[in-house]
């Protein structure tokens, strides 16, 4: 029987939901989000990834910038810096520096990561620092109230674009791919479930990961990522891309009319704290 | 200096063409001579660009009782290159010498050779160095040395200990180049032995050979880079950037020994971003810039405030604005030190005036920052970061470990207030890790527990423990927070000072008190928060208040005049160059007679100090 058919009791779901134990991951504040929008989807993978992992919350940092998906920190239970607009992953990358032990996720929008903060990402990916970046790209300023970003689509109209974009938008999926980010893969906000798999293999990835999040914003962008739109638009990565090949990759971050959902790259080589080791190692010393 | 019977005081200036090994020579005098137990007080100045003709210049003040900045004039000066040293001709002394090339190897034009610009108090030393040089090594590239073996054996310096760091200078080279510039050494040291002594410039055994064992050459940037070794620095980033990447260079090399991380950033907003994120994860970290890279790191500071976390920044001046001087000397970052940045960010400000200061205003900052979780700047600049001086080293380290703090019990159930309200305003502060205390910090106004608020108590509240919390730091024991030298009770004129400026500053004071007039100094090392009592008290005992600085409009004159309310005579100057002691004291001069117009005349007339007093009105 189509599971979609079942009655639902509520009693028994919040059961279950209890007894799952990702909830303990949620903060008490209440989140700040428009209803519908696509960071909650992000708030429960991300909860439902550290607890599948089984992730202590106190050896856990969130480092955000500023913006509507920077607010994530104060909505989980874990240690949390929100941080500047574009310098979430210079912060992160000395909270790793610093602790090792720590599980450092990195978490902004587009405009935190590709405008302002576009500069850091490259270094962050060639250090091949062990943190996870989630990006959720909605296409637009939402905290500012829905100016053009530098996803933002051509012809998109925004209040600061009222005769209509005419900036090429960013491919973020190639520049991750050319910067050598040794983990890349795309997930989308309607999808919950794949996106909490998606998480969940972001983070148990030793390196730098890049998950970026197709996610609506319900209340400033009406026409264009929306989830009428993406919900026809996403594919699935087929199952025998190889996800190994970086030219394969590329190939697949380029079709952007149709975004494809999955990992796109993966390899293993010696993060940042390996690079340290090494070091210490040649001085002639010994690790604190 | 403080004048103290036949001491050695003697200043070398060495000047040539960017790679004629100007700097290095400089280097092994200094070194040489501070293994004798003298002291040493040594600056270079060099142009921005790394090849070309600029001009360097090296000079060397050796000394046997404690002197605090260059002289005005030198002893002798080394000529390199006669295109440059011409115009220095000027600042040898009367009866000092001029060591020149006499054996140039192309036509030099009319006036270009240096002996037609030797004064005739001065005294010339023509010899064939570069001749010399090949006859010796059979490569004109030991002249530098040449020279400086030529100077030793004319002031009949024990040659041991030039030996000795020529010998360690080259270590890292092929054996044959030490011995090849050894032998260049001798060459010129015999051949001065030859010629007739100059008995004008002398130098006497020093005074405290003791001492010398003990005392070590240290640059201001190298006691940073020390105090940090022993503060237990654990992590530093840094972005290239003259004057302060010696620190960062020497740390990459020092730091992993220990187990310790340096990372180069890619600019140096990420450099303060990840000091700031490694400070709220519980590590020491630091990070160094000069002037244009702090105006980048503006932002970040304010969040360091906001969120109240730990980092140490040390900032070495140079000219400005904008890339401006990027290798001359300027305090003109005072006013971005202490005010820059969005919002009522007000952070710790230490301003070291010698490279003894350097040293523990750098290793104190980690201590002060853990303690007020605050940024913590010192601020020195390029005179400072680059200058050698003779220092004893601690016998014991000075500096605090940090503090490991013990997992107390929990109290209640409640979610962890970071920003909890206390008595001195400084909240206790997990870091990540801790059980049981999970929270967010943030640059948005937020309440104790850390969430974000824009509610008007909130932020009055906020803001006050922010400000509040600082005033601890002036209390604080164990740092000299600022201090009072020369004559005490009430002086005709006070020199208020800060940064490296403060070493002529000392010179000029001393210098006017041997002219009888009644003066003292004040250093002031921190400038944010301003111990304003002990400024105002000392401002109080001057009838004049001099504040001399490297920059143009007195940054620290409009700092101490508008929280002070009193008017002070600035003394500003952007030449690129440090102050000159001469200057410092003409003005000291002129101020003694506005202060006391009567007073000279009155004394002669009457013979009676207390007559002069009474004539006052």
């Amino acid at each position: 029987m189509n599971e979609h058919l079942k009655p639902v009791y509520l009693e028994e779901k919040l059961d279950e939901i209890r007894a799952d134990g990702h909830q303990d991951y949620r903060s008490k504040a209440v989140p700040t989000w428009c209803p519908g929008c696509g960071y909650y989807s992000m708030s429960e993978g991300f909860t439902m990834a550290l607890n599948r992992l089984g992730i202590e919350p106190e050896n856990t940092v969130v480092v955000s910038g500023i913006g509507c998906a920077s607010r994530f920190p104060f909505f989980v239970n874990t240690y949390g810096f929100h941080t500047l607009h574009g310098r979430t992953l210079p912060v992160a990358t000395g909270v790793k520096q610093a602790n090792d032990a720590l599980t450092v996720v990195a978490v902004g929008g587009d405009g935190d990561a590709f405008a302002i903060g576009g500069g850091h990402i490259p270094h962050a990916a060639r250090r091949n620092v062990d943190i996870t970046y989630l990006v959720f790209d909605n296409g637009i300023y939402g905290l500012t109230k829905g100016q053009a970003s530098p996803t933002s689509a051509l012809g998109f109209t925004t209040p600061t674009t009222p005769y209509d974009n005419c900036d090429q938008p960013l491919n973020p999926l190639m520049m991750l791919l050319s910067y050598k980010a040794s983990w890349v893969g795309q997930a989308y906000a309607g999808r919950p479930h794949h996106l909490a798999d998606m998480i969940a293999e972001a983070m148990a990835h030793r390196g730098f990961s890049y998950l970026h999040i197709l996610s609506p914003c319900v209340t400033f962008d009406k026409t264009d990522m929306t989830y009428a739109n993406l919900d026809v638009g996403v594919r699935d990565l087929t199952d025998d891309h190889d996800r190994t090949d970086l030219m394969a990759a590329v190939a697949q971050a380029e079709a952007k009319e149709a975004p494809a959902l999955g990992v796109f790259f993966e390899e293993t080589r010696p993060t940042l704290a390996d690079a340290m080791a090494e070091t210490i190692r040649r001085s002639g010393g010994q690790a604190a | 200096m403080k004048k103290n019977g036949n001491g050695t005081d003697i200043q070398i200036a060495i000047c040539g063409s960017a790679g004629d090994g100007t700097i290095a020579a400089g280097d092994i005098l200094k070194r040489a001579m501070s293994l004798q137990g003298y002291k040493v007080i040594a600056f270079d100045l060099y142009p921005a660009e790394i090849r070309g003709f600029g001009k360097c210049i090296s000079r060397v003040r050796i000394s046997s009782d404690q002197t605090y900045s260059l002289k005005p004039q030198s002893d002798i000066l080394i000529s390199l290159n006669d295109p440059h040293a011409i115009p220095h001709v000027g600042e040898v002394r009367d009866y000092g010498a001029v060591i020149y090339e006499d054996m140039p190897i192309a036509r030099v034009p009319e006036g270009g050779h240096i002996s037609a610009h030797v004064r005739p108090a001065q005294i010339p030393y023509g010899l064939s160095i570069r001749y010399i040089s090949e006859q010796a090594t059979s490569s004109a590239r030991s002249r530098n040395i040449v020279v400086l073996g030529y100077l030793a054996g004319l002031l009949a310096i024990e040659r041991d200990g030039f030996h000795q760091t020529i010998q360690e200078k080259f270590k890292t080279k092929a054996k044959a180049i030490a011995e090849q510039n050894i032998k260049a050494f001798d060459a010129g040291y015999n051949l001065a032995r030859g010629v007739f002594r100059l008995d004008t410039v002398a130098i006497r055994p020093p005074r405290h050979a003791k001492s010398g064992g003990d005392a070590v050459m240290m640059t201001g940037n190298g006691a940073v880079v020390r105090a940090f070794l022993d503060a237990g620095i654990e992590t530093y980033f840094g972005y290239p950037i003259t004057p302060a990447t010696s620190i960062m260079e020497r740390l990459t090399v020092e730091m992993p020994k220990t187990g310790g991380r340096v990372l180069q950033t890619e600019d140096e907003i990420s450099a303060i971003a990840a000091t700031i994120g490694a400070g709220y994860a519980g590590a020491r970290a630091a990070t160094a810039t000069s002037g244009p890279g702090l105006a980048l790191m503006a932002e970040m500071l304010g969040l360091g405030v906001m969120a109240e976390v730990p980092s140490v920044i040390v900032v070495s001046q140079r000219g400005g604005p904008s890339t401006g001087l990027p290798t001359k000397t300027e305090q003109s970052d005072l006013n971005m030190a202490v005010f820059g940045g969005a919002g009522d960010a007000q952070r710790i400000v230490l301003a070291p005036t010698n490279v003894e200061g350097c040293y523990k205003c750098a290793g104190k900052a980690f201590e002060i920052a853990e303690k007020f979780q605050t940024p913590v700047i010192v601020l020195l600049d390029l005179y400072l970061s680059n200058r050698y001086e003779t220092v004893i080293p601690p016998k014991r380290n000075p500096f605090a470990p940090k503090p490991q703090k013990a997992l107390a019990a929990l109290g209640g159930n409640g979610p962890y207030k970071r920003f909890a309200a206390k008595p001195d305003h400084i909240s206790p502060r997990a870091i990540p890790g801790e059980e049981g205390r999970m929270h967010t910090v943030t640059g948005l106004e937020h309440n104790e527990l850390g969430r974000p608020s824009d509610l008007p108590e909130v932020h009055m509240a906020m803001s006050h423990k922010r400000h509040e919390k600082l005033k601890g730091a002036l209390k604080l024991r164990d740092l000299t927070l600022c201090k009072r030298f020369g004559d005490d009770g009430p002086v005709d004129v006070g020199i208020l000072g800060w940064g490296s400026t403060f070493g002529e500053i000392l010179e000029a004071m001393y210098a006017a008190q041997e002219e009888g007039i009644r003066c003292s100094a004040m250093k002031v090392v921190m400038l944010s928060p301003l111990p304003r009592d002990k400024v105002a008290a000392f401002c109080d005992d001057c009838r004049e208040v001099l504040v001399p600085e490297l920059n143009y409009e007195g940054q620290f004159a409009s700092l101490i005049s508008g929280e002070l309310g009193r008017p002070v005579t600035r003394l500003s100057q952007v030449t690129g160059a440090p102050m000159r002691v001469e200057e410092i004291l003409q003005e000291v001069r002129q101020l003694s007679a506005k202060a006391r117009p009567k007073r000279r005349r009155k004394k002669q007339d009457m013979g009676d100090e207390r007559a002069s007093e009474a004539g006052l009105p």
